[in-house]
C-alpha cells in the first residue's frame, strides 16, 4: 500500500514526477525531430501530436494510482486477516484487551457526556442562569444548593428589565394516589412562570401558569410528566380534570408536559409538577411545614432567562444594585431578626451571583462529577496500557517474522509496503476491538452507574456522540499499536535481516522500543495501583469513622401520619411498636430517633450556651431526638453524666412539653467548653438575646457519624424524643440471631400493632453504611479492578520481553557460563534489565501521582494523595511481581546447557 | 505519425514492456522507441497509453523505477524488472506461446 498517497505531500511529489517523466519524453522526441531539420516550434508541435493527448495520459495514470491503491488495501486486509486468523491466541488476547479499553472509555464518556455535560432539552438553554445568594442570608434552609425564599423569588420576578423571565422551583417527594395505591413519587414545586420561561408547551391540557401563583393554597392543580402519564395511566386523554390525592390533599390534573421535557434536574425527572403555592398542603419539605411565605426560609432554586442580546456580565451590576437596596430595606423591616451587629454586617455584605445554568441543577450530578472524572482518567490509562501491550506484541511478532519480511523484501516488496501491511494488521485488530468495545460499552456504563449511585431511573444510551468518541479512541489506539512496528520497520535493513535469519537470533532493532513500552506500562500500572490503594484506604477509613460497632444493629422507619393518623394516635403507635420490639426474643436493646442516620441530611438549630459566659453557637448545631437506650443500642459510650431515662419520657396521653434536658457529644464539649465536663451547664434553642438557656446538659457521649461517613469533629446535641413531635421516626434495634428471622419478626411485631403500617428502610445498619459509602465503594472496587487488570497486562509485557531477551542472549550467556561465570551471575545479568525497567517506571510514576493528586484528592478521606505507605507499598509490590515475571526466563537461560547454547550457531 | 498499423491489446503491451525492460533498465521514451524497432514498425503504440501501463506495472511491483542520468545527461525515470516481474514475464511468455501455437494449429487445419 502507498501510504504516501494518503499524505498531501506524497501526492504532490508523484504528480511532479509524472510531469517530469512526460516532459522528458516530449523533449527527447522534439530533440530528434529538430535534428531531422524541423524548427523548434514545429518539433514541439509534432512531438505533442505523436504523443496523443498528454492530459488524457495523466488522467489514466492517476486512475492507475487510485485503483491500485484500493486493490492493495484489499489485498493487505485479506493478507492480514489470514495472518491474524492463524494466530488465534494472539488475536483474541489483543482484541479483548483493546475491546475492554475502548469499551470502558466509551462507557465512561457516554456517562460523562449525558449525565454531566448535556444541556437541558429546552429552547436556548444557554440563556438560562441561576441566581444565588452569596453570603449570610440569616435563613434556615430546606434542601441543597443555592436556595432563596419564596418572597425573594417573587421580587426577582418583578425585575422585568433585567431578565426575560424569572422562575423558581423546589424538588420534593410526595405521595400520589390516582385512585388505588398511594406511592411516593418525585414532584417539583414551581412558580407560575416556570413553564413559560422554560418555553414548554403542553402535550395536552394546560400547564401551571401565573394564575396558579397568586395566593397560598388557592391552586390545587398538578401537571403530570409525559412518562408518568404514559406508563402509569396508560396515556388516556381523559386524565384532564381527574382528581388525585397528593399527601392526602385532593388536587386536579390540568395537563401533561411534553415527552421531551423532564424538569430542570436531568438526573431526577419528576412525575408531576405542583404550584409552589401548594407546598404547605404536602409533606414534601416536612409534615406541617408552613413557612412558604417566610423571608428567612430558603427552599427554592431561582432561575432566570437572559434577555435577548443581554450578556451575563452586563446583568450583574444592575442586579447587584437592586439586591443591595433590598438588603437595606429588609434590615429596616419590623420582622427582621434581632441579631448581633456582626451578623447584621455579614447579612448586608451579601451579594447575588448570576451563574450559567444551561445544564440545570442536580445534586446527583454534583455527586457523580468527580468520580466520573477519576474513572475517565483510569480508563484512559487502561486503554493506553492495552494499546502499548498490543503494540509490544506486534513488535515481538515483527521480530519473530523478520525472516518472512526479509524474504519478501528480497522478492521486491518495498519497505513501505511491508510497513503498510503491519499498519493494516494493527488497524484490523483495533477495529475489531473497537467494534466489540462498542458492544460492551452499554453494559459497562449501566454497571458503572449502578455502582456509583442507587438511583435506578436514570440511564444512558449509546448515542451518535458516544459512537464518534469510540471511533476516535479506536483510531488513536490503532495509531498507538501500529506506530511501534512501523518505527521498527524503518530501521530494518535487508542485509541485516538476512544475516540474522541465518543465525538463531532475531531482529534486535525494536528491543529498545519494547523496553520503553514496558517501562511505560510499569509507570501506568503503578499510577493505577496507587490510586486503587488510596480509594481502598478511603473506604476503610470511612468504615472506621462510623463511631460504633454496627455489627448486629437493625434499623427501620415508620411514619404513622402518612396513614392520616392524628398526632396523638401516631405517637401511641410509635410507643406500642417500641414496646413490642423491645419485648421480642433476641433483642438486647431498642430505641427510636427522629431520623435514620447516614441518610445525608440533618436538622440544625442555633443554640445559646450558658457556660462561664453566655455565648451563641458559632454555627447552627445539628440536633437529633432520641429515646432512652439509644446510645447503648448503638454501642456509643456515655462518657460522663447519664443517658436519658424514665425521667425524660413524657407520660402517654399528656401534652407535649419543651425540652428540659440534653446530651451533647465530645466535639460539642471541646468546641464550647474547651474540653471541660459540660454536664450541669445549660443551653437554649435559638440565638436571639431573649432566648432563655434552661435546658440542662445531663451527659456527654462519644462522637459518631450522623449525616455522612465523612463527618468529623461535628458538634451535636441530643434531646429527648418523647417530649414532642414523637409521631414518626427510625428504630434502632440491637439483635442476636440471623438477619432473615429478625426481619420477619420485626415485620410481624409491627403488623400486630397496626396491620396498615408499612415498614420502611428495614435493613442492617451495615447496609446503611454501605449505602452512605456507595460512591467510595464504587471507586475502590473499580480502581482496584483497573489496577489488577493493569498489573496482569504489565506482567504479560515483562514476561514476553524477558523471554525474548533471553532467547536473544542465549549464546552470550552460554559463553559466559563456559568461561566460568556462575549460574547465579547469569540470572543476575538478565534480572538487571528488569530491575532497571522497574526503577525507571517507578521514577516516572511517582511524579505523575504528585501531578494527578488534585484529581483524586476530593474523593479521599483520612488519607493524603501523597501518603507514603500507599506510594511505597504498590511500588514494592510491582517490583516484586515484575521480577518474578522476569525470573522464569532468567532461570531458563541460566540452567541451559552451555554447550547446547553455543552449538545453536 | 498516426497510421493504420496493427493496434496492440493491453495485456500484450504489458508483456512487451516487461520483455524490453528485462534486457536492461530503460526510461519511457526508450521503451517506446525500442517497441517500434523490435516490431520493425509493424505495431503502433499510442505513446500516451504507454505511461498508464508503466505505472500499473510499477504498482503491481513487477517494475521498479528510479531517477537517474540518461544518455543525454538529463534526469529520466528508468524502469527495471523486479524478481516478481521476471516471474510474471515467464508466465506470460509461456501462455502466449501456448495461445499462438493453438491459433496456428487452427489456421493450419482450416
Amino acid at each position: 500500500m502507498r501510504l504516501t498517497n494518503l499524505l498531501p505531500g506524497g501526492r504532490r511529489r508523484r504528480e511532479r514526477d509524472l510531469e517530469r517523466e512526460l516532459r522528458y519524453h516530449l523533449e527527447r522526441r522534439a530533440d530528434e525531430l529538430r535534428a531531422d531539420g524541423l524548427t523548434e516550434a514545429e518539433a514541439r508541435r509534432q512531438a505533442t501530436i505523436e504523443f496523443g493527448g498528454i492530459a488524457q495520459a495523466q488522467e489514466e495514470v492517476r486512475a492507475v494510482w487510485k485503483g491500485q491503491w484500493i486493490d492493495t488495501i484489499a489485498r493487505d486486509v485479506r493478507y492480514a486477516a489470514r495472518g491474524l486468523a492463524r494466530r488465534r491466541g494472539f488475536t483474541v488476547a489483543a482484541v479483548v484487551s483493546l475491546a475492554l479499553g475502548i469499551g470502558a472509555t466509551t462507557a465512561i464518556f457516554s456517562l460523562t457526556d449525558q449525565l454531566i455535560l448535556r444541556r437541558l432539552p429546552v429552547a436556548q438553554p444557554d440563556r438560562l442562569v441561576q441566581l444565588a445568594w452569596m453570603g449570610n442570608s440569616l435563613s434556615a434552609s430546606w434542601g441543597g444548593g443555592h436556595l432563596m425564599s419564596y418572597p425573594l423569588c417573587r421580587e426577582l420576578q418583578a425585575q422585568a428589565t433585567l431578565f426575560d423571565g424569572v422562575f423558581c422551583r423546589s424538588p420534593g417527594t410526595v405521595n400520589l394516589s390516582t385512585g388505588g395505591e398511594r406511592e411516593p413519587v418525585r414532584g417539583e414545586f414551581v412558580s407560575g412562570s416556570y413553564f413559560s420561561v422554560l418555553g414548554v408547551t403542553p402535550q395536552i391540557g394546560r400547564l401551571i401558569d401565573r394564575s396558579d401563583d397568586t395566593e397560598l393554597g388557592a391552586s390545587p392543580v398538578v401537571v403530570l410528566s409525559h412518562g408518568y402519564w404514559k406508563n402509569q395511566l396508560g396515556g388516556t386523554p381523559n386524565v384532564i380534570g381527574r382528581k388525585v390525592l397528593i399527601d392526602h390533599y385532593p388536587m386536579t390534573v390540568i395537563g401533561v408536559a411534553p415527552a421531551t421535557f423532564v424538569g430542570v434536574d436531568p438526573l431526577a425527572p419528576p412525575a408531576l409538577w405542583i404550584p409552589a403555592t401548594m407546598v404547605e398542603q404536602t409533606s414534601a419539605l416536612e409534615r406541617g411545614w408552613n413557612r412558604a411565605l417566610d423571608r428567612r426560609t430558603a427552599w427554592l432554586h431561582v432561575f432566570a432567562r437572559l434577555a435577548p442580546n443581554a450578556r451575563l456580565a452586563e446583568v450583574k451590576p444592575p442586579l447587584q444594585v437592586w439586591f443591595r437596596r433590598m438588603l437595606e430595606e429588609d434590615t429596616r423591616q419590623a420582622d427582621f431578626p434581632q441579631v448581633t451587629a456582626e451578623r447584621r454586617e455579614a447579612f448586608l455584605a451579601s451579594s447575588i451571583d448570576v451563574m450559567p445554568a444551561g445544564r440545570g441543577v442536580s445534586n446527583l450530578r454534583l455527586l457523580l462529577n468527580q468520580p466520573l472524572r477519576v474513572l475517565m482518567g483510569g480508563t484512559l490509562v487502561l486503554l493506553l496500557l492495552a494499546s502499548l501491550n498490543v503494540g509490544g506484541l506486534l513488535l515481538a511478532r515483527g521480530a519473530a517474522r523478520s525472516g518472512e519480511l526479509a524474504t519478501r523484501m528480497a522478492m521486491g516488496a518495498s519497505r513501505r509496503q511491508l510497513a503498510g501491511q503491519l499498519l493494516v494488521e494493527s488497524t484490523l485488530l483495533t477495529a475489531a476491538g473497537g467494534a466489540l468495545g462498542v458492544l460492551v460499552a452499554p453494559v459497562l456504563s449501566t454497571t458503572v452507574l449502578s455502582y456509583l449511585t442507587y438511583a435506578d431511573d436514570i440511564g444512558v444510551s449509546l448515542d451518535a456522540r458516544a459512537l464518534l468518541f469510540a471511533l476516535l479512541t479506536t483510531g488513536i489506539a490503532a495509531a498507538l499499536c501500529g506506530l511501534a512496528p512501523m518505527f521498527q520497520m524503518r530501521r530494518v535493513s535487508l542485509q541485516a535481516l538476512l544475516k540474522q535469519q541465518s543465525r538463531s537470533a532475531t531482529a534486535g532493532g525494536g528491543l529498545t522500543l519494547r523496553k520503553a513500552l514496558v517501562v511505560a506500562q510499569m509507570a501506568l500500572t503503578l499510577v493505577l495501583l496507587v490510586s486503587g490503594g488510596l480509594f481502598v484506604q478511603t473506604l476503610a477509613r470511612l468504615h472506621a469513622n462510623v463511631g460504633f460497632d454496627a455489627g448486629n444493629l437493625v434499623v427501620f422507619s415508620l411514619a404513622p401520619p402518612s396513614l392520616g393518623y392524628s398526632e396523638q394516635r401516631s405517637e401511641q403507635t410509635m410507643r406500642n411498636v417500641l414496646r413490642r420490639v423491645t419485648e421480642m426474643p433476641g433483642v438486647s436493646s431498642a430505641a427510636v430517633a427522629n431520623t435514620l442516620m447516614l441518610s445525608g441530611g440533618w436538622s440544625t438549630r442555633p443554640l445559646t450556651i450558658q457556660s462561664d459566659a453566655r455565648v451563641v453557637s458559632e454555627r447552627p448545631v445539628p440536633f437529633m431526638r432520641v429515646t432512652p437506650g439509644f446510645f447503648s443500642a448503638l454501642g456509643a459510650r456515655v462518657k460522663t453524666g447519664r443517658d436519658f431515662d424514665s425521667r425524660d419520657v413524657r407520660a402517654a396521653g399528656t401534652e407535649p412539653r419543651p425540652w428540659r434536658t440534653a446530651i451533647v457529644n465530645e466535639s460539642f464539649a471541646r468546641r464550647y467548653f474547651g474540653g471541660r465536663n459540660p454536664v450541669g451547664y445549660r443551653i437554649g434553642v435559638g440565638d436571639q438575646p431573649d432566648v432563655v438557656a434552661n435546658i440542662e446538659i445531663i451527659g456527654m457521649v462519644s462522637d459518631f457519624s450522623r449525616r455522612s461517613l465523612r463527618d468529623t469533629e461535628i458538634e451535636q446535641v441530643f434531646f429527648p424524643y418523647w417530649d414532642r413531635d414523637a409521631d414518626d421516626g427510625a428504630f434502632y434495634v440491637r439483635v442476636r440471631g440471623t438477619t432473615e428471622s429478625t426481619f420477619a419478626a420485626i415485620r410481624a411485631a409491627v403488623r400486630e400493632v397496626d396491620a396498615e403500617l408499612t415498614v420502611g428502610s428495614l435493613r442492617m445498619y451495615r447496609e446503611q453504611i454501605d449505602r452512605a459509602a456507595w460512591t467510595e465503594r464504587a471507586l475502590a472496587t473499580l480502581a482496584s479492578g483497573f489496577a489488577v487488570i493493569a498489573l496482569v497486562l504489565s506482567v504479560v509485557g515483562v514476561y514476553g520481553l524477558m523471554s525474548f531477551i533471553v532467547t536473544q542472549r542465549r549464546r552470550e550467556i552460554g559463553l559466559r557460563l563456559a568461561l566460568g561465570s556462575t549460574r547465579a551471575g547469569a540470572v543476575r545479568l538478565i534480572l538487571w534489565d528488569a530491575v532497571l525497567m522497574v526503577a525507571i517506571g517507578v521514577a516516572i510514576a511517582l511524579p505523575s501521582v504528585w501531578a494527578l493528586r488534585r484529581l483524586v484528592e476530593t474523593q479521599l478521606f483520612g488519607v493524603s494523595a501523597l501518603d507514603v505507605p500507599t506510594l511505597v507499598g504498590p511500588a514494592v509490590a510491582l517490583a516484586l511481581v515484575a521480577l518474578l515475571a522476569a525470573l522464569g526466563p532468567a532461570l531458563r537461560a541460566a540452567l541451559a546447557n552451555p554447550t547446547e547454547a553455543l552449538r545453536l550457531e | 505519425m498516426p497510421s493504420a498499423k496493427f493496434p496492440i491489446p493491453q495485456g500484450t503491451l504489458d508483456m512487451l514492456i516487461l520483455r524490453i525492460v528485462s534486457l536492461e533498465p530503460r526510461h519511457g521514451y526508450g521503451i517506446a522507441q525500442r517497441l517500434q524497432q523490435l516490431s520493425r514498425d509493424t505495431v503502433q503504440v499510442n505513446q500516451g497509453s504507454l505511461y498508464p501501463a508503466l505505472h500499473r506495472l510499477e504498482e503491481k511491483a513487477w517494475l521498479r523505477a528510479e531517477w537517474r542520468e540518461s544518455e543525454t545527461g538529463r534526469e529520466a525515470k528508468f524502469y527495471s524488472l523486479t524478481a516478481a516481474g521476471r516471474k510474471q514475464l515467464e508466465v506470460e511468455k509461456e501462455s502466449w506461446n501456448r495461445l499462438s501455437r493453438a491459433v496456428q494449429l487452427i489456421f493450419a487445419d482450416g
